[in-house]
């Protein structure tokens, strides 16, 4: 496969995405839906998971058999997940810096925040784009509640939109009154485990959270000549 | 076309950009990109300039954004970054204890504040309104009194 950075990567280094959210939202069953999608589109990339006093998603992504396990990084954040990706991210940017000396033309690290309440952010000088992931069983009050989660992530997802009906959810109009309180911010919906389905029917919504990566920050040729 | 920036040439405070983009601009030749303070500290930005240029930077991690950077020059397109004014919210509290508590109040919601005299000053990264609504009780109460918006 042609390399889709032919002229501009050697001197930024990978790009830094976070992904943050509160505990059961699906981050974990994003990523594991991110890393097919963006290695297929020739991008190379690494994780690092934040969990509290455990290495549980680091090793749930490992085993999955969809990464080189050595491309998988854990940190333990303690009592709280926010203080690691926003207040003193250090433990976050060594682990970023060894998996970038470890492997040479990483484009991207993904770095999942553990679980936390709707306030948590992610300090940009550990990432670069961040997008918080909220869903559809936590009830349809969450985007109304805003929050630093809610109103400041470059990218809001709403995922599990397939579990709306069954937990009394209008997905349409989540995802609409979602999109009024962030304004020109970006709203997605998805599915990452669609009930009954194997997801390859391009509804789930993964491909235009990973069209919006590109655009945003791997700026690969693809989206480039998109621009026009 | 699609402009990739991944380096700063400098700002226009070096006299040879500052003449270069100069040059320039008689002939209609630069463009500018404006940010709000808070993404000075983004690496990686997909910006728009003001003539519609569709821009990429990726910068290295040590390199940072700063107002009048030149992020591009050639002999015939400058591209220079500028910095959207700031607006502070400025707010008087009624005595040293409601100081304490509302300097408190504004940690728990990490507002970027400053302080000036007795006064706190709140920079305005969201919609007026949302400050506001926050402050509604402690305004109506006369704990607290806005004093002006300035921008600086």
């Amino acid at each position: 496969m042609t390399h889709p950075f032919p002229d501009f990567t050697a001197p930024a280094g990978p790009a830094r995405i976070g992904i943050g959210g509160p505990v059961g939202s699906g981050k974990t069953a994003l990523i594991e839906r991110l890393i097919p999608a963006l290695t297929g589109r020739g991008i190379s990339l690494a994780v690092i998971t934040n969990d509290l006093v455990t290495d549980e998603d680091a090793e749930r992504v490992r085993r999955s058999g969809l990464i080189d396990p050595a491309r998988v990084r854990a940190v333990e954040a303690g009592a709280c997940p926010h203080t690691v990706i926003r207040e003193d991210p250090t433990l976050n940017l060594a682990a970023a810096e060894d998996l970038d000396a470890a492997f040479p033309g990483l484009d991207l690290i993904l770095l999942e925040s553990g679980g936390d309440n709707l306030a948590s952010t992610f300090s940009l000088d550990l990432v670069d784009w961040w997008m918080f992931v909220i869903d559809v069983g936590q009830g349809d009050d969450i985007p109304r509640k805003r929050g630093p989660g809610i109103m400041q992530s470059d990218l809001l997802v709403i995922n599990k939109l397939d579990l709306a009906p069954y937990v009394h959810v209008d997905a349409a109009a989540i995802l609409r009154e979602a999109r009024a309180i962030r304004a020109a911010r970006p709203v997605l919906g998805c599915c990452c485990r669609p009930y009954g389905r194997d997801g390859a029917d391009g509804t789930d919504g993964i491909d235009a959270i990973v069209d919006l990566i590109d655009r945003e920050v791997l700026f690969t040729r693809a989206a480039r000549q998109d621009a026009g | 076309m699609t402009l990739l920036v991944n380096r700063l040439l400098g700002t226009l405070a070096d006299p040879w950009l500052g003449e270069a983009v100069h040059r320039l601009e008689h002939r209609g030749a630069v463009e500018t990109v404006t940010l709000p303070r808070a993404d000075l500290a983004r690496r990686r930005l997909r910006l728009r300039t003001d003539r519609g240029s569709d821009l990429a930077i990726a910068l290295p991690r040590e390199v940072a954004l700063v107002d009048r950077a030149v992020l591009l020059l050639d002999p015939d397109r400058a591209v220079i970054l500028r910095v959207e004014a700031e607006n502070w919210l400025r707010l008087r509290p009624r005595d040293g204890a409601e100081a304490l508590s509302l300097g408190y109040f504004a940690g728990n919601l990490h507002w970027r504040a400053r302080f000036e005299g007795g006064d706190l000053l709140v920079a305005v990264e969201h919609p007026l309104a949302t400050y506001l609504e926050r402050l509604r009780d402690r305004l109506a109460e006369g704990r607290v009194q806005q004093v002006e918006q300035a921008a600086g």
